[in-house]
Parts: structure tokens; sequence; C-alpha cells
């Protein structure tokens, strides 16, 4: 099987050789620079599965590299920020970015974001689109036909809207979704502000966790959304 | 009494005797001319006219006014040279003469009253102009004293003196004082806190001393300085020279007070500029710190993955990730801090689900210490609670790093939100079972770069910073913290409260 080729887009580079070596060990290809006009050009020329964009760059904003890749790519993007920078984030996720990772990161966070986002590339999508009709985390169990949830096999009782939410995030499971893309989502552009949303997670959260306050399945991205795990 | 009104007294009645004769005289050669007698009372009177208008006050005109009236009946009328007179029509003759010769000295003196007023009032507003114009030029408090005592020495023709006090009201140790026109000399004070207390006595205009009379020049909140005017000269000044020195203290006094206000705005301006460059200075570092502990805890966490746990390169990777986690949470900790000392807190304050903030903080400290358990209790509602979510979650992971230093990976830490209906606030209570928090530290524990002594020095080092955050964080959002210990058993609990209400000036604003 061909090795999944990932651009780094980092200027710093004990970070960036930190990275590579990582993602070399795990399999995959790199490939590396530290400017940001380059950096467009090799996203154009090599394609990509994965784009890792650091946010400060000295020359380009970040911002700016993710939104001229975005006008003629669907290449998942992550994007590396400061703690912080929640306003950042959050603009460059609404700007189509994939995902985030906030330094310092530790190696197993940085290869689960890859792999996340490995899974919602273009290629991958098109078996994913087809619909899988049911989906299992730990002891979650959503069936998208039924419109049914089941918790250790016992059936849960979940409001339309709150079906909703958790089918959205389990559907994206492993990638954040910002606040504003959830409400659209779910209301529509008529949404108003995330506190109809925070009440519906709340509810949710104490239909499906064991202790909502050190939450398992749904965890809070401060500031920025919410990121439905993976698995347990 | 100077030698300008000694010459005065000399000058005056001489002047009275001598156009009183020359009248006289040419009364005696009107007479021998045989013109009418009209013409010599004529004469009278305009030698009364001139007394009065040559001299000063009524005294002279009123009495050359008397005197004119004898002098014309003793050498005029018959009988000659005596008092009693043969006509008795010539008694009203000498009335009115009497009469005329008042009014025209009084009109007289008058005018010339009001042309001195007048004189007077332009050489003091001279005076006081001269003074102002010299004043808005001050750059400094010497240029204002040397104007002032350069200005006032001229005006009074003494050797005037300013003493300033600083800005707590105390005397300063030097006094300026004019020796010659263009000299001015330092002389120093014997006893600075006794002209103090003597000025702050002060219930007159001004306080006599040993060698000045001394003016005192009030600013606008205290006390500025005196003038000093030496006793000889003060003791003669007249009401209107006193009335000037009043009214030039008086701008002396409004562009003292303008020099310190605008010394006040530039110094505060300065320390606000200073302020922000260090909090910025701060800021950068702790910035530029961030990147490459990111790629040293990064770096040293694959060589962790690399080794196996009984390599013995193991435990290196392991202390230097630590080292650097731990310089982390530092520069997290000043970065907020120079977030809170900027002056003015600007809280991000929305409405958050405590038990987001909470899992957020609990999912930090579970990543950095896995071998701890975190007990937590919520209420079944949910808890919305105006915030600002990231300081917040700054205090509670502050709260609970503290509480897994004192405890040993086995013991338990507790943490509670409640809400407390009467009070309508939010209760977090954060409890561990370490050895408690010793009665001598209790009392400092918020103090900014306190650490405990009773520590082993860097067994688990602890920042000094942590608590002083909490404590400012919480204060900035309404809310109280305290700490104390266990009572149940051993261990610390740290309490803090929120407001569950956004308060009513806040949603105004």
């Amino acid at each position: 099987m061909l090795k999944p080729t990932i651009l780094v887009i980092e200027d710093e580079e004990a970070i960036c050789n930190f990275i590579t070596a990582i993602l070399n060990s795990n399999g995959y290809q790199v490939i590396k620079t530290g400017a940001g006009k380059e950096g467009l050009s090799m996203a154009a020329s090599y394609s990509p599965d994965v784009i890792l964009l650091d946010l400060g760059l000295p020359d380009i904003d970040g911002v700016e590299i993710l939104k001229s890749i975005r006008e003629w790519s669907k290449i998942p993007v992550v994007v590396v920020s400061a703690r912080g920078h929640e306003r950042e984030k959050v603009e460059a996720l609404d700007l189509g970015a994939d995902d985030y990772i906030v330094k310092p990161f530790g190696t197993s966070e940085l290869l689960a974001r890859i792999r996340t986002a490995l899974r919602h590339s273009p290629q991958s999508m098109g078996a994913q689109a087809l619909g899988e009709e049911k989906t299992t985390i730990g002891d979650l169990q959503l069936d998208y036909e039924k419109r049914s949830v089941f918790l250790a096999g016992k059936a849960i009782h979940l409001t339309p809207v709150e079906y909703k939410i958790l089918a959205l995030l389990s559907k994206n499971a492993g990638k954040v979704l910002t606040h504003d893309y959830i409400m659209k989502e779910i209301w529509g552009l008529y949404a108003g502000d995330s506190h109809t949303l925070r009440v519906n997670m709340a509810n949710i959260r104490r239909k499906i966790e064991e202790n909502p306050g050190a939450p398992k399945y749904i965890l809070t991205e401060m500031g920025v959304g919410y990121r439905m795990v993976e698995e347990l | 009494m100077n030698r300008r009104d000694k010459a005065r007294m000399v000058v005056q009645p001489l002047l009275v005797v001598g156009l009183l004769s020359i009248s006289s005289g040419i009364g005696y050669a009107f007479h021998f001319s045989e013109f009418p007698e009209t013409n010599i009372v004529i004469t009278y009177l305009l030698a009364v006219h001139m007394i009065a208008w040559l001299t000063e006050g009524f005294l002279w005109g009123l009495l050359s006014s008397v005197i004119a009236t004898f002098l014309f009946n003793f050498f005029f009328t018959e009988p000659y040279l005596t008092f009693s007179v043969n006509d008795p029509s010539y008694i009203i003759t000498f009335f009115i003469m009497t009469v005329v010769a008042l009014i025209t000295s009084t009109i007289a003196s008058h005018a010339q009253k009001s042309a001195l007023d007048a004189r007077q009032k332009e050489t003091e507003t001279k005076a006081v102009y001269n003074l102002t114009n010299h004043l808005t030029d001050a750059s400094n408090i010497n240029d204002i004293v040397g104007f002032t005592v350069g200005e006032i020495s001229t005006c009074f023709g003494c050797r005037a003196a300013c003493l300033c006090f600083d800005e707590n009201g105390n005397s300063e140790r030097f006094f300026i004082q004019q020796q010659t026109e263009s000299r001015q000399v330092r002389r120093e004070i014997e006893n600075p806190e006794e002209i103090k207390r003597r000025m702050e006595q002060l219930k007159t205009g001004y306080e006599i001393g040993s060698e000045f009379y001394d003016w005192p020049i009030y600013g606008y909140e205290k006390m500025l300085g005196m003038i000093r005017i030496p006793i000889k000269t003060a003791q003669t000044m007249s009401a209107a020279q006193t009335r000037l020195l009043r009214s030039m203290i008086e701008s002396v006094a409004l562009a003292m007070d303008r020099l310190r206000a605008s010394e006040l705005h530039n110094r505060s301006r300065e320390e606000t500029v200073q302020e922000r460059y260090r909090a910025n200075l701060l800021r950068a570092i702790s910035h530029d710190l961030r990147t490459p502990l990111s790629g040293i805890m990064g770096t040293s966490e694959m060589i962790m993955d690399m080794s196996t746990q009984t390599d013995p390169r193991y435990d290196l990777a392991s202390a230097i990730h630590k080292d650097a986690d731990w310089l982390h949470s530092l520069v997290e900790n000043i970065l907020s801090l120079t977030r809170l000392q900027e002056g003015k807190l600007i809280l991000n304050k929305q409405p958050e689900a405590v038990e987001e903030v909470l899992a957020g903080a609990i999912e930090r400290i579970s990543k950095q210490w896995p071998e701890y358990e975190i007990d937590v209790s919520m209420p079944d509602e949910l808890l919305m609670i105006p915030m600002d979510a990231k300081l917040i979650r700054q205090v509670l992971i502050n709260l609970l790093d503290n509480a897994i230093k004192h405890t040993l990976p086995d013991g338990d830490i507790h943490i509670s939100v409640e809400k407390d209906e009467n009070s309508h606030f939010a209760v977090f209570k954060i409890t561990d079972s370490g050895s408690g928090i010793s009665q001598e530290d209790l009392p400092h524990l918020f103090q900014m770069f306190y650490t405990s002594r009773t520590q082993i020095a860097d067994a688990k080092h602890g920042i000094g910073l942590g608590l002083t955050i909490c404590d400012a964080i919480i204060k900035a959002h309404g809310g109280t913290i305290e700490a104390k210990n266990r009572n149940d058993r051993t261990g610390a609990e740290f309490t803090f409260t929120l407001p569950m209400e956004v308060q009513m000036y806040e949603q105004l604003s």
C-alpha cells in the first residue's frame, strides 16, 4: 500500500523535525517547508493526503494559506496553533480547516488527529458517503436507519434535536465541530446563540455519560466546539 | 514712615504757604491798581484750587479754603490788617468765598485721588501681568520661584524670598532670596518642620517671623510654599500694596498648581508606558518560550515512545518531559498574570456550562497526572454561570495541580460544585487528602511568589504564582476564594464562589 503523504508547513525547525520523526516512524511520508508561499506550491504539486499547517508563519498568515488551498482543493488541513488563540482556531475551522492541534502536543494526540483527518479525506469519504448504518463507540451504539441510540444495549430516549446533534457528532467522530457549525446543521440559518446548544448538550451528556463532569464520549473543546471520541 | 512721606510732610505746608502768599501779593497789586475786589477773591480761589490739586488728601484743601477767607478779610477789607469788618455785606462775601473754596478744593482733591487710584491700579495690573507672563513661560519650579522672587523684589523694592513645599506639603531645606537686582541666593532653613507647623496653624493672612513676614501660597489641594517679605518692608506696606502682593501670590499659586498637575500627568503616563512595556516584554518572552517548549516536550515524548520502560533513557526523557511541562504551565500562568495585571482586566464573560469548564480542567490534569483519580460531584441540573471560561479553567487547573502536588497518587482528590440558592452563588470546592496547610503558610497563601518554606526545596516545585492568579481571577469575577484545612481529616480545602447572575451594572454597560 502506498504511504500517505503529509505536507508539514511549519517554520519552527525543532517542531518540524519532531513532527517529521514521529510521522516517519509511524509509516507516513513527509514533505516539509518553513515558508507559506512554498507550502502553497507544494500543496498543488504534490497533492498530499493531509496538510499540517502552522497558523503563525513568518511570510503569509496561515489563515490566508488555508483560504487559497480551499479555493481549489478539499485536502484535509489540520491547523497547528498556540494555546489561547481560540478565535484564530474557530476562524480557521469556519474557513474549512478540518481540525486543529494545540502546541505543545504529544505524539499520540498528533497521530490521532492525522488518522482522523485521513479518514475524512476526499478519497476515503467516497466509501463513507454511502452511509454507514451503525456506529459503535465503546458502549454507545447509534443506528442511523432506525434513529435510535443504545447504551450498553439499553435503548436511550433522546429528543429529535438531541438525536440530530449526537448523530452529527458521531458521523464526524474524532473531528472537532465548532458551535456555529453544529447550530447551522441542526437549526439552519436562524440558529440563535449557543445557549440552546449547551443546554441540549448537557441533557445528552446526562443521558449517555456516567459523569457529565468527566465525559468520555463527547469532549468539550473550550471556546471552540465539541468533539466526539472515535473510540474509548 | 519712609522718606517719601517725610518729604511730603515738609513740601505740602510750604506749598500752602507759598501759594497763598503769592495770591496775597497779586491781591495787593490788584488793590493798588484799584481793580474790583472780585478779582482778588477769584485769585484766592485759584490758589485754593491749585493747593487741593497739588497736595494729597482733603486736609490741605480745606485748611487753605479757610485761611484764604481770613487772609482776604485781614488784608483787603476795611479796616485793613484786622479781622474785623465795617461793611456787614462782606460777611456774605466771606461766606460764599469759603463755601466756593471748600467745594472746589473737595472736587480737586477727589479728582486727584481718583487719578492716584487709577495709577496705582495700573501699576498693580502691570506687575501682576508681568509676573503671570513670565510664569506662563516657566517650565519648572525653579523658573517659577526665580521669576516670582525677582518680580516681587522689584515691585516692592525689597529683597523678597520664596520657599517651596514639596508634594507632600513638607518644607524644602532651601529658599531663594533676591540679593541684588541680578543675583539670587539659596539660603538654608534652620527648622523646616517648625515652619510647616507654624504655617499650618496660621489664622491671619501672614505670619511674622524674626526676619520675614511670610505669606503662604495656597494651592488647589495644599500649601505650595510661601513668599517671604523682609520685616522692614512688610511693616510699611500700604493696603494697596498688600492687595497687590496677594494677587501676585494668587498667580504664583496658579502657576505652581499647573506645573504640579502637568508633572503628575507626565509621571503617571510614563508609569503606564513602563508598566505596559514590562507586561509586553513578559508576554513576548512567554510566547517565545512556548514554541521551543513544544519542541522539547514533543521530542522527549518521542524518545519515551521509542525506548522501553526498563531502558535508563526512558527515565531521562521522562524527566525532561516533566520539567518542560512544568515550565510550560509556568508560562501559561505568567501569560494569565500579565493579562490580569494590565490594570484593566477585560473579562470575556459569557454564560458557560460549569460541567464543560470542569471537564476541560480535569482533562488537562489527567493528561499530566494519569496516575491520579479525581472525584467529581455536580448538581443534576445544568448550571450556566457567566464567566471567562479560559480563566476559570486556569483557576481549576491551578487548584487541582496544587491538590495533586500535596497528595499521594492513591489519596483522594475531590471537586464539587454546588448552588447556593440563598446568595445566588455557585460554590466550587476542591479537597485533597494530603498533609494540609501549615498554620504559618495559611495567611500568605495567595501572595505573589510565596512558596511554603516548610517544603523540602525542589521536592515538587511550586511556582508561587498559581494561587495568586486564582485569587486575582476570582476577585475579578466578583467571587471569593479561601483556603483552610479539612475538619474531618488531614488535607486542604479550597473553596471559591462565583456569582450566578450577571450584575445589573454589567448588563447595562
